[in-house]
C-alpha cells in the first residue's frame, strides 16, 4: 500500500482531488450552490498547470454536459459537476450522452428541487436521473467521495459497461464539511487508473465515425437503448472487481451495499448518502440497550443491486426504508426499488415506507425511536403502516407559528 | 374492417387523402382512425398514410401491413423499397395506382415484374388534378376521392363535407378548396366501384423471442463507421424531371460535374459527364448551370 497523506478536506474538495487523481483533461464548468467549490478549486489548478487539459466555463448545465459528452466521444477524459436545478436543466442532456456510451463522471452535490426553492439536500435531484443510463454512486464521507470518483472511471471505462457515472454527495452535511481524507498519491492513483483508451467512441481523422446518429424503427432503437442495459448490469460484477484492487491498493474497501451491525439483525433501516451517518448512530443506541437492529445503506443505487439488497435482508422481521425523496403521488423511491428486490424472496421482511429529510430536515433520535416503534408494532400486528412522514410535534408547531408570521390562516 | 394504405412522396398531400377518407368516413358514422408515418420530413421522400373504417371500436394501432386498399400516387414508388406498396396485399384488396398507363397495361407489367395476388386498377388523377386545380403534385382531393369510393361506403355527400374541413383546415383560400371540391367530385364519379374483401383473419405465427446479450462496444454502440455507404441508398427515384445529356452540344465544361451537389455526374476517360440515375435526386442544378444548354429536363416517365 503507497504512502496516503491525510487532510481535512470538504466534500466538494474531495470531490476536485478526485478529478485531479484521475488525471481529468477536459472539465466543463457551470457554478451552482452548494457545488462551486469543486468547479473553483479545478478552475485553479488548471490555470496554475496542476492539471493538464482544458477547463471550459459555460453558459449553462445544458451546454455543460453536452460540451462533455461531445468531448468524451473524442476520447478524452472528461469530468464535470452540477447540482438539483443544474441537473435538472441538463436533463435531456443525460439520457443523449448515456447513450452516446461515454465514461465520464458528473458529480451531483444533492440539493433539494423547487418549489419551495431552498438550498439543502435531498435526493430527488440525483433520483429523477436515475432511468437515463448513468450509474449512480452515493457517497456517506468525504472520504467516500474521492474514493468513489477514482473508482468510477475505472468502472466507466470498463468495455462491459461503457456508461456514464453520477458520484453523488449531499450539499452542506458534506459539500461544506470538512473531515480528515486520505489522498492517494498520483502514482498510486495512475497505477490504479489507467490512462483511457477507447476504442469505439474517439477522434481520429484516419478512421472518421459518425457518432450521434439519429435512427428510425423501433427494432434499432430497442437494439441500442438495451445494450445501456445489459452494460450498467454488466457493472455490477465490475464495481466489484474494481472496489477488490481498490482495497488491495489503498486498504478501504466499498460494496454496492454498506451492511451496518445488520449480521444478527431483526429490524433494519434502509438509507443513503450522509444521513446514513445518523442511521448508524441511532443504530448503536438500539444495540448498546440490546435492541438487534442495524442499518443497510444503498451505495450503488444504478445499477440497482438487487441480490446484495436480498441477502443483506433475509430473514430480518421488518425493514423501514428512509427516503430522502419524494416521488409525488407515489411516496418513497427507493422504498419501491427495495420491495421490487425483495418480491420474489420466500420468506420477505414487512417492509415500512417513511419519508425523512426532506429538504435537509433534521432526522433526529427521537425520530428513529419511533421508526423502530413503527417496526416493532408491524412485527407484532402483521399489519405495515402507510408511509410514514418524519416530522414531529414540534416542527408543526414552529410550522404553524411560521404560517401565522406569513398572515396565513391555519386551518 | 376496411384497411387503407396510401403511398406518395412529401408534397403530394397523402396524409390530407387519409384523413379525407377518415373523415368523410366518421360522418357516414363509422369508427376511424387515419394516421400519417414519416421520418425526417422534405419533399420527395416516400411517405405513406393510413385509414381504417369499422363499423366496431378499431383493435388495431400504427402502420397497416395487411391492406384491402392500396392508393400509389406516384408509380415509381412501386419500385422504391423503403415504400414497398405490394406489402401484405391479398387476394381480395385492390391496387389503385395513379397513372396514365391503362388498367389493362399497368396489370400486365406488375406482373411481369412484381406479381401480387391483388387486383390492379389505374386512374389518371395527375392529369385531373392538372387540369382542375393546376398543380399536379396536389393531389390530396383527387386520391382521397377515389380512396372514398373505392372504400365503397361513402357517398359524395360525406367526401364533399370531408373534402372541404380538411383543406379549411390547412388554411386554403376558398376558391382553391372549390377548384379542389370540383376535381374531388369528378375523381369520385371516374372511379368505377370495385368490390374490396378483407383478407380472412389468420392466426400470429410465434416469432421466437431472443435473449439479448451484451455485445463489444465497438460493435454495440450507435455509430456508423463505414465510409461512404450512402451509395446504398437510391434517391433517384424522388426526380419528378430528369437531366439527361445531349452529348453532341455538350463541350465538356466539366460545370455539371462540379455542380452536382450529390456527387452523381461522373466523367469518363474521355471526359465526357454521365448521369448516376440511381442517385440525382432531379435537382436540375446541371440544367440550370449548362452554358450549352447540353443538359435538358425531361419529364419523368417511370418504368411502369
Amino acid at each position: 500500500m503507497g504512502p496516503q497523506r491525510e487532510e481535512m478536506l470538504t466534500g466538494n474538495m474531495a470531490a476536485a482531488w478526485g478529478a485531479r487523481l484521475a488525471r481529468a483533461e477536459y472539465v466543463p464548468a457551470y457554478p451552482i450552490t452548494p457545488q462551486t467549490e469543486i468547479v473553483e478549486t479545478l478552475a485553479q489548478w488548471f490555470a496554475d498547470g496542476t492539471m493538464q487539459g482544458k477547463f471550459v466555463t459555460m453558459d449553462s448545465e445544458h451546454s455543460m454536459l453536452t460540451a462533455a459528452g461531445a468531448a468524451a466521444a473524442t476520447g478524452v477524459r472528461v469530468f464535470t459537476a452540477t447540482s438539483s436545478q443544474g441537473l435538472l436543466y441538463a436533463f435531456e442532456v443525460l439520457y443523449t450522452v448515456a447513450g452516446w456510451r461515454v465514461p465520464l463522471v458528473l458529480v451531483n452535490v444533492s440539493r433539494a428541487l423547487a418549489s419551495p426553492i431552498t438550498l439543502e439536500p435531498d435526493h430527488n435531484d440525483v433520483l429523477a436521473a436515475r432511468d437515463a443510463g448513468f450509474l449512480q454512486i452515493h457517497c456517506e464521507t468525504c472520504q467516500e467521495v474521492l474514493d468513489s470518483i477514482l473508482m468510477a472511471y475505472k468502472i466507466a471505462e470498463d468495455p462491459r459497461v461503457l456508461l456514464p457515472v453520477i458520484v453523488n454527495l449531499d450539499g452542506y452535511y458534506l459539500s461544506f464539511t470538512r473531515e480528515p481524507v486520505a489522498i492517494p498519491s498520483a502514482e498510486e492513483a495512475a497505477a490504479f487508473l489507467p490512462p483511457y483508451e477507447p476504442h469505439h467512441a474517439f477522434f481520429k481523422a484516419s478512421r472518421p465515425l459518425a457518432q450521434g446518429i439519429a435512427v428510425l424503427g423501433g427494432f434499432i432503437y430497442s437494439y441500442f437503448r438495451y445494450q445501456e442495459q445489459l452494460a450498467a448490469r454488466n457493472a455490477l460484477a465490475v464495481h466489484d472487481e474494481v472496489a477488490a484492487e481498490f482495497a488491495r491498493r489503498f486498504g478501504r474497501s466499498y460494496g454496492p451495499v454498506e451492511a451496518y451491525r445488520l449480521e444478527d439483525a431483526e429490524y433494519a433501516l434502509v438509507m443513503s448518502n450522509a444521513f446514513a451517518t445518523k442511521g448508524k448512530a441511532a443504530v448503536d443506541l438500539f444495540r448498546q440497550r440490546g435492541e438487534r437492529v442495524g442499518l443497510l445503506r444503498l451505495r450503488l443505487l444504478r445499477p440497482f443491486p438487487h441480490e446484495a439488497v436480498q441477502a443483506a435482508l433475509r430473514g430480518k422481521r421488518a425493514v423501514a426504508v428512509l427516503d430522502q425523496n419524494l416521488s409525488v403521488g407515489q411516496g418513497g423511491i427507493t422504498y419501491q426499488e427495495v420491495a421490487a428486490a425483495l418480491y420474489h424472496e420466500p420468506s420477505r421482511p414487512l417492509l415500512l415506507s417513511c419519508i425523512g429529510g426532506l429538504g435537509g430536515k433534521e432526522i433526529s433520535a427521537g425520530e428513529f425511536e419511533e421508526v423502530l416503534e413503527l417496526m416493532k408494532e408491524a412485527a407484532a400486528t402483521g399489519q405495515v403502516p402507510g408511509p410514514q412522514l418524519l416530522y414531529t410535534e414540534g416542527e408543526q408547531t414552529q410550522m404553524a407559528h411560521l404560517l401565522d408570521i406569513a398572515g396565513k390562516e391555519w386551518g | 374492417m376496411i384497411r387503407v394504405r396510401f403511398h406518395g412522396r412529401g408534397g403530394h398531400g397523402m396524409k390530407t387523402a387519409s384523413r379525407i377518407l377518415g373523415t368523410a368516413a366518421f360522418l357516414e358514422g363509422f369508427r376511424v382512425q387515419d394516421s400519417p408515418l414519416y421520418g425526417a420530413e422534405r419533399r420527395g421522400a416516400p411517405i405513406t398514410a393510413f385509414t381504417r373504417i369499422n363499423d366496431h371500436p378499431i383493435l388495431e394501432r400504427g402502420i397497416i401491413t395487411i391492406p384491402d386498399l392500396v392508393l400509389v400516387a406516384d408509380e415509381t414508388l412501386l419500385e422504391d423499397p423503403l415504400a414497398n406498396p405490394f406489402l401484405g396485399l391479398h387476394a381480395g384488396s385492390l391496387l389503385f395506382i395513379n397513372s396514365p398507363t391503362s388498367t389493362q397495361a399497368m396489370a400486365e407489367a406488375v406482373a411481369a415484374r412484381h406479381p401480387t395476388p391483388a387486383r390492379i386498377l389505374t386512374g389518371d388523377l395527375t392529369a385531373l388534378t392538372l387540369e382542375k386545380i393546376g398543380k399536379a403534385q396536389a393531389l390530396s382531393a383527387t386520391v382521397g376521392a377515389a380512396a372514398c369510393k373505392l372504400a365503397g361506403v361513402i357517398g359524395m355527400g360525406a367526401l364533399e363535407k370531408a373534402t372541404r374541413k380538411e383543406l379549411e383546415e390547412l388554411g386554403l383560400p376558398s376558391p382553391l378548396i372549390d377548384r379542389n371540391l370540383e376535381a374531388a367530385l369528378l375523381a369520385f364519379e371516374q372511379t368505377p366501384r370495385v368490390p374490396l374483401a378483407s383478407a380472412p383473419p389468420q392466426p400470429a405465427p410465434l416469432q421466437g423471442l431472443v435473449v439479448p446479450v451484451y455485445q463489444p462496444p465497438a460493435r454495440g454502440t450507435p455509430s456508423v463507421a463505414a465510409p461512404g455507404n450512402i451509395i446504398l441508398r437510391k434517391t433517384g427515384g424522388w426526380r419528378i424531371f430528369r437531366p439527361v445529356i445531349e452529348y453532341d452540344k455538350c463541350n465538356q465544361c466539366w460545370i455539371c460535374f462540379v455542380r452536382c451537389p450529390e456527387g452523381a455526374i461522373s466523367l469518363d476517360e474521355k471526359e465526357d459527364p454521365h448521369i448516376d440515375y440511381d442517385h440525382c435526386k432531379g435537382c436540375l442544378i446541371c440544367v440550370e448551370e449548362c452554358p450549352t444548354k447540353a443538359v435538358v429536363k425531361e419529364r419523368e416517365v417511370h418504368a411502369w
